[in-house]
């Protein structure tokens, strides 16, 4: 059984100034990942870690680097999912956690739910030992920057750059030695959104979904868009009629085009070690690792290769 | 066959001395929604109306009538969704307002965003000049009683609740062709601050597309996320299932692979629709071509006039 890592570090008009650390950072997310499920780990535990490294890395939108709300706060949302039993745990605007990633992970595995919010969210956080983190540590300069900017402007001519809006979730699928998928997708949603605006990423079904019996998704993109076609979930259901993941992702991805207009990304895995990294935005920072080759590209069409030194 | 309406009160176990409660109210809200679309208005407005009845009415999980939080406070969850735009709105952890269906649809027709959570609700909810109501005027002292009861050590929420008090919602089919469908609730008994369960996820506690149908759920709110229960049931219609066997195979692999039980109700955009479900029981209600339809267990389905009174 052959195990692979896909991540991605967002689907959008990634700016040049932007490029190189962007597939810096998904290059070292996706090894990450993969010497996790190199040692013998589970694609939950893979998932966890790539995610991780992104959410610790500044230049996404994730943990540290997330984008501003309308109020200047930072509001964080997660997911992560257990293929085998299809367990969940999501954590939606939550505050000022360095990895809500793991948070989401410490929902699904020591509550019986699947998903909290907000102040109850904190709350779930601080009594486990989670630390509180302050959100100028957490906080670009460049993004506080960009929030003031933003601000400026009427909101007509916001809507206007609906597409040129940074949608740099992060996330990540894999399958494990023994078969198992997982998937897991971080965000801190988009610069400017109201107060509590959830997007796709903690919403299951839409900003990811693993099933054992067909595969892994995890989306980015224009989130409302994402939500209107419960994408993840849809991508699977292309699967399970006998589609390739490549193929599946692109009619999955066509379709949020043409039926709401909306544009994005998707990474999947599939029980066998199948893996597609698709996108409709101008790009999308994707890296995958398999057979100790890694892939990566950023511009459609775009696909390098690299063989990763044996240990 | 058009229009249509259908509606449930929830999925779960309906003790008999609350079953005629729950059965009138799914009746009377299947009545205004009914009214609604033969008045011209849209699979929306009547899906609102419907629901609206059903958080006015104490008997429910939803709105007035809402079970409490571990804490004892009253937090909310709702969803529309439009057919023909795959537009929707929700709210989710939203306190102190009467009708979330309401907060719902105005976050879908007046924001570019389809959730809103907690304060941000609330904060959106003061802006459209949405009411504030305090907080007792959503308790009852049957959901006081048992939340009271729930909090005893020993007591497991969850196996407790499943099966006592759903979520509420509707799904209609107008004149036109459009689907479109609501869901509201007040969770479950004695859940986490911030819980959050199916009904404000789109694709779990409702989902509606012109070119398949339209579906709003009940039950186990965590066992039907997994599965995302509505957009599953909307998959099967896709490959050609009808809306009772779709929502009948929704609901039986809801149970077997992760164990939870629930109801639906499933409206195509012809008119077929079905109320399913694997709990105990459903109260739910129907109207099309002037009759009205409804039941409470397993197996029941009595028709009447639309006309004749409850």
């Amino acid at each position: 059984m052959s195990a692979v890592l896909v991540v991605h570090g967002g689907a959008w008009a990634i700016p040049d100034k932007l490029a190189k650390a962007s597939v810096d950072g998904v290059k070292g997310a996706a090894c990450e990942g993969f010497s996790v499920l190199k040692e013998g780990g589970s694609a939950l535990d893979a998932v966890e870690a790539a995610v991780r490294s992104m959410e610790d890395n500044a230049v996404f939108n994730a943990g540290h680097g997330a984008a501003l709300n309308t109020d200047g706060e930072v509001e964080l949302d997660a997911i992560i999912m257990d293929g085998r039993t299809l367990d969940c745990g999501a954590v939606s605007s939550v505050q000022n956690i360095a990895n809500p990633v793991s948070l989401a992970r410490a929902v699904m595995e020591k509550t019986c739910h699947v998903m909290l919010m907000g102040r109850g969210a904190n709350l779930f956080a601080e009594s486990i030992g989670v630390a509180t983190v302050p959100t100028d540590s957490m906080v670009t300069e460049y993004e506080r920057k960009e929030w003031e900017k933003q601000k400026n402007y009427i909101t007509g001519v916001m809507e206007d750059f609906n597409s040129q809006w940074a949608h740099d979730t992060v996330g990540a699928v894999a399958v494990d030695c023994a078969g198992n998928v997982a998937c897991a997708t971080s965000t801190g949603g988009i610069r400017n959104k109201m107060v509590g605006r959830v997007g796709d990423s903690p919403v299951i079904g839409s900003g990811g979904y693993a099933d054992n019996c067909s595969g892994a998704v995890s989306c980015t993109g224009h989130g409302e868009s994402i939500l209107k076609v419960t994408l993840a979930r849809l991508i699977l259901s292309y699967i399970e009629q006998g589609k390739s993941a490549a193929d599946a992702s692109q009619l999955s991805l066509e379709y949020m085009g043409s039926r709401v207009q909306g544009a994005g990304g998707a990474i999947v895995v599939t029980p066998p070690g199948q893996w597609a990294a698709t996108f409709t935005t101008e790009r999308m920072a994707w890296a995958a690792v398999e057979n100790d080759i890694l892939w990566y590209g950023l511009d459609p069409n775009e696909r390098v290769k690299e063989q990763l030194s044996r240990q | 066959m058009l229009p249509v309406v259908v509606v449930h009160g929830g999925a779960d176990h309906i003790p008999k001395e609350r079953s005629k409660n729950s059965m009138s109210g799914v009746c009377s809200a299947t009545r205004a929604g009914y009214a609604v679309l033969k008045g011209g208005g849209s699979s929306m407005d009547a899906v609102v109306e419907a629901v609206t009845q059903l958080e006015n009415n104490p008997s429910f999980n939803a709105g007035c009538g809402s079970v409490l939080t571990v804490k004892g406070d009253v937090e909310m969850d709702a969803i529309v969704m439009d057919g023909k735009t795959l537009g929707s709105g929700a709210v989710s952890a939203v306190r102190n307002i009467a009708n979330p269906v309401q907060l719902a649809r105005l976050v879908m027709d007046k924001t570019s965003h389809a959730c809103l959570t907690a304060e941000g609700a609330s904060q959106f909810a003061r802006s459209m000049g949405v009411p504030e109501v305090p907080q007792e005027s959503l308790i009852t002292e049957y959901i006081r009683m048992h939340w009271k009861k729930n909090l005893a050590p020993g007591a497991n929420p969850v196996e407790c609740q499943m099966g006592k008090m759903g979520t509420v919602g509707a799904v209609a089919v107008d004149s036109e062709g459009n689907v479109a469908c609501a869901t509201s609730t007040g969770g479950i008994l004695n859940k986490m601050e911030g819980r959050v369960g199916d009904t404000p996820c789109i694709g779990c506690g409702g989902y509606a597309d012109n070119q398949t149908g339209a579906v709003s759920t009940t039950g186990h709110g965590e066992a039907i996320m997994k599965v995302t229960l509505a957009r599953l049931i909307l998959f099967h219609m896709e490959q050609g299932q009808s809306v009772e066997a779709a929502s009948d195979l929704g609901l039986a692999y809801m149970k077997s692979r992760v164990g939870g039980l629930g109801g639906v109700v499933t409206v195509d955009p012809q008119g077929n629709w079905a109320a399913r479900f694997s709990s105990l029981q459903m109260a739910w209600a129907a109207a099309q071509k002037d009759t009205l339809h409804y039941g409470v267990y397993c197996g029941e389905h009595f028709t009447q006039s639309i006309e004749d009174p409850n």
